[in-house]
Protein backbone atom coordinates (compact mmCIF):
# COMPACT_ATOMS: atom_id res chain seq x y z
CA UNK A 1 0.00 0.00 0.00
CA UNK A 2 1.07 3.48 -1.02
CA UNK A 3 1.35 5.81 1.83
CA UNK A 4 2.87 9.22 1.92
CA UNK A 5 6.11 10.49 3.65
CA UNK A 6 4.73 13.17 6.64
CA UNK A 7 7.84 13.84 8.22
CA UNK A 8 11.81 13.80 6.83
CA UNK A 9 14.56 14.20 8.70
CA UNK A 10 18.11 14.65 6.84
CA UNK A 11 20.99 14.35 8.94
CA UNK A 12 20.07 15.65 11.63
CA UNK A 13 22.32 16.01 14.73
CA UNK A 14 22.03 17.83 18.27
CA UNK A 15 23.87 18.61 20.92
CA UNK A 16 23.72 20.12 24.29
CA UNK A 17 26.65 22.25 25.73
CA UNK A 18 28.63 20.57 22.68
CA UNK A 19 27.89 16.91 23.80
CA UNK A 20 26.63 14.98 20.65
CA UNK A 21 23.16 13.58 21.43
CA UNK A 22 21.95 12.81 18.15
CA UNK A 23 24.52 11.88 15.83
CA UNK A 24 22.81 12.40 11.35
CA UNK A 25 19.46 10.92 12.23
CA UNK A 26 17.88 10.40 8.64
CA UNK A 27 14.43 8.48 9.26
CA UNK A 28 11.26 9.32 7.29
CA UNK A 29 7.51 8.85 9.31
CA UNK A 30 4.72 7.84 7.25
CA UNK A 31 1.23 9.39 7.04
CA UNK A 32 -1.56 8.32 9.17
CA UNK A 33 0.92 5.70 11.28
CA UNK A 34 2.24 5.31 14.56
CA UNK A 35 5.59 5.17 14.65
CA UNK A 36 7.62 4.11 17.72
CA UNK A 37 10.43 5.44 19.15
CA UNK A 38 12.11 2.85 21.91
CA UNK A 39 15.27 2.94 23.49
CA UNK A 40 17.41 3.49 26.97
CA UNK A 41 16.82 6.47 28.74
CA UNK A 42 19.06 9.38 28.03
CA UNK A 43 19.74 8.61 24.84
CA UNK A 44 18.10 11.45 23.07
CA UNK A 45 14.55 9.97 22.06
CA UNK A 46 12.83 13.50 23.87
CA UNK A 47 15.55 15.09 22.36
CA UNK A 48 14.38 14.08 18.55
CA UNK A 49 11.02 15.06 19.62
CA UNK A 50 11.55 18.52 20.41
CA UNK A 51 13.53 18.66 16.97
CA UNK A 52 10.01 18.34 15.32
CA UNK A 53 8.23 21.11 17.33
CA UNK A 54 11.16 22.73 17.49
CA UNK A 55 10.79 23.21 21.33
CA UNK A 56 14.48 22.89 22.06
CA UNK A 57 14.92 26.78 20.51
CA UNK A 58 14.44 27.86 24.55
CA UNK A 59 17.20 25.35 25.89
CA UNK A 60 20.44 27.77 26.14
CA UNK A 61 23.40 26.14 24.83
CA UNK A 62 22.11 23.78 22.39
CA UNK A 63 22.54 23.23 18.93
CA UNK A 64 21.55 21.45 15.87
CA UNK A 65 22.10 20.87 12.40
CA UNK A 66 20.47 19.22 9.45
CA UNK A 67 16.98 19.34 8.26
CA UNK A 68 13.33 18.45 9.52
CA UNK A 69 10.81 18.52 7.13
CA UNK A 70 6.82 18.13 7.75
CA UNK A 71 4.32 17.80 4.25
CA UNK A 72 2.10 20.75 4.85
CA UNK A 73 -1.02 21.35 2.57
CA UNK A 74 0.60 18.88 -0.05
CA UNK A 75 4.28 19.80 0.00
CA UNK A 76 7.25 18.87 2.29
CA UNK A 77 8.71 22.24 3.73
CA UNK A 78 11.72 22.99 5.87
CA UNK A 79 10.08 23.65 9.40
CA UNK A 80 13.39 25.41 10.11
CA UNK A 81 12.59 27.64 6.81
CA UNK A 82 12.17 31.32 6.44
CA UNK A 83 8.40 31.03 5.59
CA UNK A 84 7.90 28.95 8.62
CA UNK A 85 5.65 30.27 11.41
CA UNK A 86 6.32 28.97 14.88
CA UNK A 87 3.12 29.23 16.49
CA UNK A 88 1.43 27.63 12.91
CA UNK A 89 3.77 25.00 13.42
CA UNK A 90 2.96 24.45 16.96
CA UNK A 91 -0.42 24.69 16.25
CA UNK A 92 0.10 21.79 13.47
CA UNK A 93 2.29 19.48 15.84
CA UNK A 94 1.01 18.72 19.09
CA UNK A 95 2.79 17.42 21.89
CA UNK A 96 1.74 15.52 25.00
CA UNK A 97 4.69 14.82 27.66
CA UNK A 98 5.70 12.36 29.91
CA UNK A 99 4.37 13.87 32.97
CA UNK A 100 0.86 15.12 32.80
CA UNK A 101 0.98 18.97 32.85
CA UNK A 102 -2.72 20.52 32.71
CA UNK A 103 -3.17 24.26 33.71
CA UNK A 104 -4.43 25.02 37.22
CA UNK A 105 -7.36 26.21 35.32
CA UNK A 106 -11.55 24.20 35.25
CA UNK A 107 -11.29 21.00 32.65
CA UNK A 108 -13.24 23.06 29.92
CA UNK A 109 -10.55 25.74 30.50
CA UNK A 110 -7.62 23.34 29.73
CA UNK A 111 -9.12 22.35 26.39
CA UNK A 112 -9.84 25.89 25.24
CA UNK A 113 -6.86 27.44 26.14
CA UNK A 114 -5.14 26.53 23.04
CA UNK A 115 -8.50 28.31 20.86
CA UNK A 116 -7.95 31.11 23.36
CA UNK A 117 -4.14 31.09 22.21
CA UNK A 118 -5.67 30.89 18.53
CA UNK A 119 -7.61 33.63 19.12
CA UNK A 120 -10.90 31.80 18.67
CA UNK A 121 -13.50 33.69 20.29
CA UNK A 122 -16.70 32.34 18.83
CA UNK A 123 -18.47 30.28 21.49
CA UNK A 124 -20.46 27.63 19.85
CA UNK A 125 -16.58 26.86 17.97
CA UNK A 126 -14.93 26.80 21.43
CA UNK A 127 -17.97 24.18 22.73
CA UNK A 128 -17.99 22.13 20.00
CA UNK A 129 -14.13 22.00 19.56
CA UNK A 130 -13.73 20.91 23.52
CA UNK A 131 -16.60 18.81 22.88
CA UNK A 132 -15.01 16.62 19.98
CA UNK A 133 -11.29 16.22 21.67
CA UNK A 134 -12.37 15.32 24.79
CA UNK A 135 -14.49 12.49 22.92
CA UNK A 136 -11.93 11.70 21.03
CA UNK A 137 -9.38 11.17 23.97
CA UNK A 138 -11.63 9.06 25.58
CA UNK A 139 -12.65 11.68 28.83
CA UNK A 140 -15.90 13.02 27.50
CA UNK A 141 -18.19 10.92 29.38
CA UNK A 142 -16.37 10.42 31.87
CA UNK A 143 -15.78 14.51 32.81
CA UNK A 144 -19.10 16.02 30.78
CA UNK A 145 -20.93 16.71 34.07
CA UNK A 146 -18.33 18.35 35.89
CA UNK A 147 -16.18 20.83 33.40
CA UNK A 148 -15.58 22.84 35.45
CA UNK A 149 -13.96 21.36 38.25
CA UNK A 150 -10.20 22.16 38.11
CA UNK A 151 -8.06 19.72 35.66
CA UNK A 152 -5.31 19.06 38.49
CA UNK A 153 -8.43 17.14 40.48
CA UNK A 154 -8.33 14.35 37.54
CA UNK A 155 -6.70 11.01 38.17
CA UNK A 156 -3.03 10.65 36.46
CA UNK A 157 -4.68 8.33 33.67
CA UNK A 158 -7.56 11.18 33.20
CA UNK A 159 -4.67 14.41 33.41
CA UNK A 160 -2.58 12.70 30.24
CA UNK A 161 -5.64 12.43 28.55
CA UNK A 162 -6.71 15.66 28.79
CA UNK A 163 -3.30 16.52 27.68
CA UNK A 164 -3.92 14.38 24.95
CA UNK A 165 -7.25 16.25 24.12
CA UNK A 166 -5.90 19.63 24.37
CA UNK A 167 -3.08 18.73 22.48
CA UNK A 168 -6.23 17.57 19.66
CA UNK A 169 -8.44 20.82 19.95
CA UNK A 170 -6.32 22.39 17.74
CA UNK A 171 -6.63 19.29 14.95
CA UNK A 172 -3.20 18.56 14.53
CA UNK A 173 -1.49 16.76 11.67
CA UNK A 174 0.97 15.34 13.80
CA UNK A 175 1.28 14.33 17.02
CA UNK A 176 4.42 13.93 19.49
CA UNK A 177 3.88 11.90 22.82
CA UNK A 178 6.98 11.61 24.78
CA UNK A 179 6.62 8.55 26.87
CA UNK A 180 3.06 9.56 27.61
CA UNK A 181 2.46 6.68 29.84
CA UNK A 182 5.27 6.20 32.14
CA UNK A 183 3.57 7.53 35.06
CA UNK A 184 0.48 5.67 34.92
CA UNK A 185 -0.58 2.17 35.87
CA UNK A 186 -1.27 -0.57 33.76
CA UNK A 187 -4.63 0.21 33.40
CA UNK A 188 -4.91 4.10 32.51
CA UNK A 189 -2.13 3.17 30.37
CA UNK A 190 -4.11 0.36 28.02
CA UNK A 191 -6.91 3.07 28.03
CA UNK A 192 -4.56 5.35 26.10
CA UNK A 193 -2.79 3.20 23.93
CA UNK A 194 -5.37 2.14 22.39
CA UNK A 195 -7.23 5.43 21.86
CA UNK A 196 -4.33 6.47 20.35
CA UNK A 197 -4.84 3.74 17.02
CA UNK A 198 -7.86 5.55 16.85
CA UNK A 199 -6.38 8.45 16.54
CA UNK A 200 -4.29 7.26 13.28
CA UNK A 201 -6.77 8.57 11.01
CA UNK A 202 -6.44 11.74 11.48
CA UNK A 203 -3.02 12.19 12.45
CA UNK A 204 0.17 11.04 12.22
CA UNK A 205 1.77 10.04 15.55
CA UNK A 206 5.26 9.20 17.53
CA UNK A 207 5.38 7.74 20.65
CA UNK A 208 8.23 7.66 22.19
CA UNK A 209 8.55 4.84 24.75
CA UNK A 210 11.07 2.96 26.74
CA UNK A 211 9.74 -0.44 26.32
CA UNK A 212 9.59 -2.26 23.35
CA UNK A 213 6.44 -4.34 24.11
CA UNK A 214 4.37 -1.84 25.03
CA UNK A 215 4.26 -0.44 21.93
CA UNK A 216 4.78 -3.26 19.41
CA UNK A 217 1.09 -4.07 19.81
CA UNK A 218 0.38 -0.21 18.89
CA UNK A 219 3.09 0.73 16.98
CA UNK A 220 3.38 0.26 12.89
CA UNK A 221 7.17 1.13 12.62
CA UNK A 222 9.90 1.06 15.28
CA UNK A 223 12.92 2.61 15.42
CA UNK A 224 15.20 2.28 17.70
CA UNK A 225 17.59 4.43 19.27
CA UNK A 226 20.91 4.99 19.53
CA UNK A 227 19.63 5.28 15.69
CA UNK A 228 22.80 4.01 13.74
CA UNK A 229 21.31 4.77 9.96
CA UNK A 230 20.07 0.43 10.15
CA UNK A 231 17.99 -0.19 13.34
CA UNK A 232 14.55 -0.48 11.66
CA UNK A 233 11.44 -2.58 12.37
CA UNK B 1 29.51 15.94 64.09
CA UNK B 2 28.99 15.03 67.80
CA UNK B 3 25.91 14.30 69.76
CA UNK B 4 27.63 16.82 72.08
CA UNK B 5 28.67 19.45 69.29
CA UNK B 6 24.93 19.49 67.65
CA UNK B 7 23.23 19.90 70.96
CA UNK B 8 25.57 23.22 71.57
CA UNK B 9 25.07 24.41 68.24
CA UNK B 10 21.00 24.16 68.53
CA UNK B 11 21.54 25.98 71.79
CA UNK B 12 23.73 28.90 70.09
CA UNK B 13 21.40 29.15 67.21
CA UNK B 14 18.27 29.27 69.79
CA UNK B 15 19.75 31.77 72.21
CA UNK B 16 20.67 33.66 68.95
CA UNK B 17 16.72 33.98 67.87
CA UNK B 18 15.59 34.48 71.36
CA UNK B 19 18.09 37.72 71.46
CA UNK B 20 16.94 38.98 68.35
CA UNK B 21 13.46 38.12 69.12
CA UNK B 22 12.90 39.66 72.60
CA UNK B 23 14.94 42.63 71.29
CA UNK B 24 11.62 43.73 69.23
CA UNK B 25 9.49 43.05 71.73
CA UNK B 26 11.85 44.77 74.48
CA UNK B 27 11.90 47.93 71.87
CA UNK B 28 8.10 47.85 71.71
CA UNK B 29 7.96 48.09 75.09
CA UNK B 30 10.52 50.84 75.96
CA UNK B 31 8.79 53.20 73.21
CA UNK B 32 5.47 52.33 75.24
CA UNK B 33 7.14 53.44 78.06
CA UNK B 34 8.57 56.37 77.25
CA UNK B 35 5.11 57.40 75.17
CA UNK B 36 3.40 56.63 78.69
CA UNK B 37 2.87 59.79 79.83
CA UNK B 38 0.93 60.78 76.57
CA UNK B 39 -0.80 57.26 76.86
CA UNK B 40 -2.14 57.37 80.57
CA UNK B 41 -3.84 60.62 79.96
CA UNK B 42 -6.10 58.66 77.59
CA UNK B 43 -5.41 60.47 75.05
CA UNK B 44 -3.24 58.29 72.93
CA UNK B 45 -6.11 58.13 70.28
CA UNK B 46 -6.99 61.88 70.31
CA UNK B 47 -3.32 61.86 69.71
CA UNK B 48 -3.62 60.20 66.70
CA UNK B 49 -6.26 62.48 65.37
CA UNK B 50 -5.55 65.91 66.32
CA UNK B 51 -3.04 68.62 64.88
CA UNK B 52 0.51 69.05 65.86
CA UNK B 53 0.65 72.88 67.47
CA UNK B 54 2.78 72.39 70.48
CA UNK B 55 2.08 75.97 71.64
CA UNK B 56 -1.57 74.74 72.12
CA UNK B 57 -0.39 72.14 73.97
CA UNK B 58 -1.40 69.73 71.14
CA UNK B 59 0.76 67.24 70.43
CA UNK B 60 -1.52 65.34 67.49
CA UNK B 61 0.71 63.20 65.04
CA UNK B 62 -2.62 63.05 62.28
CA UNK B 63 -0.57 65.31 59.75
CA UNK B 64 2.78 62.84 59.84
CA UNK B 65 0.31 60.01 59.54
CA UNK B 66 -1.09 61.55 56.68
CA UNK B 67 2.25 62.33 55.35
CA UNK B 68 3.57 59.19 55.52
CA UNK B 69 0.61 57.53 54.60
CA UNK B 70 0.20 59.31 51.20
CA UNK B 71 4.11 59.42 50.07
CA UNK B 72 4.24 55.67 50.68
CA UNK B 73 0.89 55.37 48.40
CA UNK B 74 2.53 57.62 46.12
CA UNK B 75 5.54 56.05 45.85
CA UNK B 76 3.65 52.90 45.41
CA UNK B 77 1.79 54.19 42.65
CA UNK B 78 4.46 54.91 40.91
CA UNK B 79 6.50 52.23 41.45
CA UNK B 80 4.55 49.28 40.84
CA UNK B 81 3.46 49.70 36.80
CA UNK B 82 7.42 50.27 36.45
CA UNK B 83 8.60 47.36 38.78
CA UNK B 84 5.73 44.89 37.02
CA UNK B 85 6.79 45.97 33.61
CA UNK B 86 10.45 45.43 34.41
CA UNK B 87 9.77 41.96 35.99
CA UNK B 88 8.00 41.05 32.88
CA UNK B 89 10.95 42.11 30.57
CA UNK B 90 13.97 40.16 32.96
CA UNK B 91 11.72 37.01 33.41
CA UNK B 92 10.02 36.60 30.37
CA UNK B 93 9.95 38.98 26.90
CA UNK B 94 13.20 40.66 26.38
CA UNK B 95 16.24 38.94 24.99
CA UNK B 96 18.39 36.57 26.87
CA UNK B 97 21.23 38.44 27.06
CA UNK B 98 19.37 41.63 28.37
CA UNK B 99 17.44 39.71 30.46
CA UNK B 100 20.84 38.83 32.33
CA UNK B 101 21.96 41.91 32.29
CA UNK B 102 18.92 44.06 33.41
CA UNK B 103 18.48 41.43 36.21
CA UNK B 104 22.32 42.47 37.50
CA UNK B 105 21.80 45.76 37.53
CA UNK B 106 18.72 45.18 39.18
CA UNK B 107 20.08 43.44 42.24
CA UNK B 108 23.11 45.84 41.97
CA UNK B 109 20.67 48.50 42.74
CA UNK B 110 19.39 47.14 45.56
CA UNK B 111 22.31 47.81 47.06
CA UNK B 112 22.93 51.79 47.09
CA UNK B 113 22.97 54.01 50.10
CA UNK B 114 19.55 55.69 50.42
CA UNK B 115 21.37 59.09 50.49
CA UNK B 116 22.15 58.75 46.89
CA UNK B 117 18.89 58.52 46.10
CA UNK B 118 17.80 61.70 48.05
CA UNK B 119 21.24 63.34 46.49
CA UNK B 120 20.00 62.72 43.11
CA UNK B 121 16.54 63.69 44.14
CA UNK B 122 17.98 67.21 45.43
CA UNK B 123 19.82 68.20 42.69
CA UNK B 124 18.29 67.16 39.51
CA UNK B 125 14.34 65.91 40.18
CA UNK B 126 13.63 68.63 42.67
CA UNK B 127 15.04 71.90 40.10
CA UNK B 128 13.23 70.32 37.56
CA UNK B 129 9.90 69.54 39.49
CA UNK B 130 9.67 73.27 40.46
CA UNK B 131 10.61 74.27 36.62
CA UNK B 132 7.77 71.89 35.39
CA UNK B 133 5.22 73.17 37.97
CA UNK B 134 6.40 76.18 38.84
CA UNK B 135 6.38 75.36 42.74
CA UNK B 136 6.45 71.98 44.63
CA UNK B 137 10.32 71.45 44.15
CA UNK B 138 10.13 69.78 48.31
CA UNK B 139 6.97 68.33 47.90
CA UNK B 140 5.62 64.66 47.83
CA UNK B 141 6.08 64.23 44.14
CA UNK B 142 9.52 64.28 44.04
CA UNK B 143 9.88 62.45 47.28
CA UNK B 144 7.53 60.24 46.23
CA UNK B 145 8.87 59.57 42.86
CA UNK B 146 12.88 58.65 44.37
CA UNK B 147 10.67 56.65 46.45
CA UNK B 148 8.85 54.95 43.96
CA UNK B 149 12.77 54.08 42.64
CA UNK B 150 13.62 53.33 45.72
CA UNK B 151 11.75 49.99 46.37
CA UNK B 152 11.41 49.53 42.80
CA UNK B 153 14.41 46.81 43.05
CA UNK B 154 12.88 45.12 45.94
CA UNK B 155 9.30 44.74 43.91
CA UNK B 156 11.32 43.71 40.81
CA UNK B 157 13.11 40.86 42.15
CA UNK B 158 10.10 39.90 44.06
CA UNK B 159 7.75 39.90 41.15
CA UNK B 160 10.77 37.94 39.24
CA UNK B 161 11.35 35.36 41.92
CA UNK B 162 7.38 34.87 41.98
CA UNK B 163 7.71 34.39 37.94
CA UNK B 164 10.19 31.95 38.70
CA UNK B 165 8.31 29.67 40.63
CA UNK B 166 5.75 29.08 38.32
CA UNK B 167 6.27 25.07 37.52
CA UNK B 168 7.74 24.90 34.69
CA UNK B 169 5.30 22.26 33.04
CA UNK B 170 2.82 25.18 32.62
CA UNK B 171 5.43 27.02 29.97
CA UNK B 172 6.11 24.16 28.26
CA UNK B 173 2.62 23.21 27.59
CA UNK B 174 2.21 26.62 26.98
CA UNK B 175 5.11 26.71 24.34
CA UNK B 176 3.67 23.39 23.17
CA UNK B 177 0.48 24.72 22.18
CA UNK B 178 2.18 27.10 20.26
CA UNK B 179 1.22 30.55 22.77
CA UNK B 180 3.69 33.90 21.95
CA UNK B 181 5.34 35.06 25.03
CA UNK B 182 2.92 37.46 26.13
CA UNK B 183 -0.14 35.19 26.42
CA UNK B 184 2.49 33.18 28.03
CA UNK B 185 3.10 36.20 30.65
CA UNK B 186 -0.87 37.31 30.46
CA UNK B 187 -2.18 33.56 30.61
CA UNK B 188 -0.47 31.60 33.09
CA UNK B 189 2.82 33.63 34.63
CA UNK B 190 0.49 36.68 36.49
CA UNK B 191 -2.64 34.47 37.10
CA UNK B 192 -0.08 31.99 39.00
CA UNK B 193 2.17 34.67 40.66
CA UNK B 194 -0.58 36.57 42.17
CA UNK B 195 0.52 35.63 45.40
CA UNK B 196 4.14 36.54 44.78
CA UNK B 197 3.22 39.75 43.41
CA UNK B 198 0.85 40.78 46.31
CA UNK B 199 4.11 40.18 49.09
CA UNK B 200 6.42 42.01 46.97
CA UNK B 201 3.79 45.25 47.62
CA UNK B 202 3.17 44.60 51.26
CA UNK B 203 6.97 44.66 51.56
CA UNK B 204 7.86 47.53 49.57
CA UNK B 205 4.94 49.74 51.09
CA UNK B 206 6.50 48.64 54.87
CA UNK B 207 10.02 49.67 52.96
CA UNK B 208 8.51 53.44 51.71
CA UNK B 209 6.40 53.60 54.68
CA UNK B 210 9.78 53.33 56.97
CA UNK B 211 12.37 54.65 54.65
CA UNK B 212 12.70 58.30 56.61
CA UNK B 213 16.10 59.80 54.53
CA UNK B 214 14.00 60.47 51.27
CA UNK B 215 11.10 62.11 53.34
CA UNK B 216 13.74 64.11 55.40
CA UNK B 217 15.53 65.24 51.71
CA UNK B 218 13.13 65.82 49.48
CA UNK B 219 9.22 65.75 51.28
CA UNK B 220 9.82 69.64 52.55
CA UNK B 221 8.84 68.59 56.28
CA UNK B 222 6.16 71.48 56.49
CA UNK B 223 3.73 69.85 58.99
CA UNK B 224 0.16 69.96 57.38
CA UNK B 225 -2.05 67.66 56.18
CA UNK B 226 -1.04 67.83 52.85
CA UNK B 227 -4.00 68.28 50.01
CA UNK B 228 -1.97 68.03 46.66
CA UNK B 229 1.18 66.14 45.71
CA UNK B 230 3.06 69.71 44.88
CA UNK B 231 2.41 70.23 49.22
CA UNK B 232 5.15 70.11 51.26
CA UNK B 233 4.65 66.80 53.71
CA UNK B 234 6.15 65.33 57.12
CA UNK B 235 6.41 61.82 57.53
CA UNK B 236 6.35 59.88 60.57
CA UNK B 237 10.14 58.95 60.09
CA UNK B 238 10.86 62.15 59.68
CA UNK B 239 9.16 63.79 62.14
CA UNK B 240 11.01 61.58 64.47
CA UNK B 241 14.36 62.73 62.79
CA UNK B 242 13.41 66.05 63.08
CA UNK B 243 12.13 66.56 66.90
CA UNK B 244 14.96 64.01 68.39
CA UNK B 245 17.49 67.30 69.43
CA UNK B 246 14.71 69.11 71.26
CA UNK B 247 14.35 68.80 75.03
CA UNK B 248 14.21 65.33 76.48
CA UNK B 249 11.26 66.15 79.18
CA UNK B 250 9.19 67.86 77.12
CA UNK B 251 5.55 66.69 75.66
CA UNK B 252 6.89 67.22 72.38
CA UNK B 253 9.78 64.81 72.93
CA UNK B 254 7.45 62.20 74.27
CA UNK B 255 4.90 62.46 71.24
CA UNK B 256 7.49 60.88 68.91
CA UNK B 257 7.09 57.85 70.82
CA UNK B 258 3.33 57.86 69.60
CA UNK B 259 5.01 58.37 66.06
CA UNK B 260 7.00 55.25 67.01
CA UNK B 261 4.22 52.62 68.26
CA UNK B 262 2.16 54.14 64.92
CA UNK B 263 5.05 52.66 62.78
CA UNK B 264 5.67 49.75 64.70
CA UNK B 265 2.18 48.43 64.96
CA UNK B 266 1.54 49.32 60.72
CA UNK B 267 5.29 47.22 60.07
CA UNK B 268 3.48 44.45 62.51
CA UNK B 269 0.53 44.50 60.32
CA UNK B 270 2.43 44.45 57.27
CA UNK B 271 4.44 41.81 58.48
CA UNK B 272 1.25 39.76 59.10
CA UNK B 273 -0.08 40.45 55.70
CA UNK B 274 3.24 39.30 54.33
CA UNK B 275 2.44 36.14 56.64
CA UNK B 276 -0.70 35.57 55.96
CA UNK B 277 0.25 35.35 51.59
CA UNK B 278 3.13 32.83 52.42
CA UNK B 279 1.13 30.86 54.11
CA UNK B 280 -1.67 30.98 51.45
CA UNK B 281 1.87 30.33 48.48
CA UNK B 282 2.78 27.27 50.04
CA UNK B 283 -0.69 25.52 50.54
CA UNK B 284 -1.22 23.27 47.35
CA UNK B 285 -3.51 24.62 44.30
N1 LIG C 1 18.14 20.79 28.67
C1 LIG C 1 19.21 19.98 28.63
N2 LIG C 1 20.45 20.47 28.81
C2 LIG C 1 21.53 19.67 28.79
N3 LIG C 1 21.49 18.36 28.57
C3 LIG C 1 20.28 17.78 28.37
C4 LIG C 1 19.09 18.57 28.38
N4 LIG C 1 18.05 17.75 28.16
C5 LIG C 1 18.57 16.51 28.00
N5 LIG C 1 19.91 16.52 28.12
C6 LIG C 1 20.80 15.36 27.98
O1 LIG C 1 20.65 14.82 26.71
C7 LIG C 1 20.62 13.40 26.75
C8 LIG C 1 19.37 12.90 26.06
O2 LIG C 1 18.24 13.28 26.80
P1 LIG C 1 16.77 12.88 26.40
O3 LIG C 1 16.54 13.30 25.00
O4 LIG C 1 15.86 13.42 27.43
O5 LIG C 1 16.84 11.29 26.47
P2 LIG C 1 15.66 10.25 26.55
O6 LIG C 1 14.38 10.95 26.27
O7 LIG C 1 16.02 9.22 25.52
O8 LIG C 1 15.69 9.65 27.90
C9 LIG C 1 20.69 13.01 28.19
O9 LIG C 1 22.01 12.59 28.45
C10 LIG C 1 20.39 14.26 28.95
O10 LIG C 1 21.15 14.31 30.12
MG1 LIG D 1 12.81 11.31 27.65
Amino acid sequence: MFELIKIKTENLSFSYNGNRILDNVSLEFREKTITAIVGPSGIGKSTFLLTLNRLWETVPQSSMSGRVKIRFDGKMQDIYGNGMSLTGLRRKVGMVFQAPNPLPMSIFKNIAFPLKLAGIKDRRTIDENVERALQQAGLWMEVKDRLNDSGLHLSGGQQQRLCIARALVLQPEVLLLDEPTSSLDDASAAVIEELLVNLKDNCTLIVVSHYFDQVKRIADTVFQFPYNGISQQ
Amino acid sequence: MTRFQEAICEKLLLSAAWTSGSIVVFIFAFMLFLGLPLLSGGHFFSLLTAHWAPQQGSYGILPMMAGSLFLALLGLLFSFPLSLGCACFISVLGPAKLRFLLRKVVELMTGIPTVIYGFVGLFLLVPLVRDIFGRGGLSLLSASLMLALLIAPTMILFFCDSFDRVPRSYLDAVDAMGGSKVQKLLYVMLPNSVHGIAAGITIALGRAVGDTLLALMLAGNAIHIPHSCLDSARTLTSHIGLVFSADFESLEFKAIFACGITLYLFTAVLVLVVRGINHRLRRPL
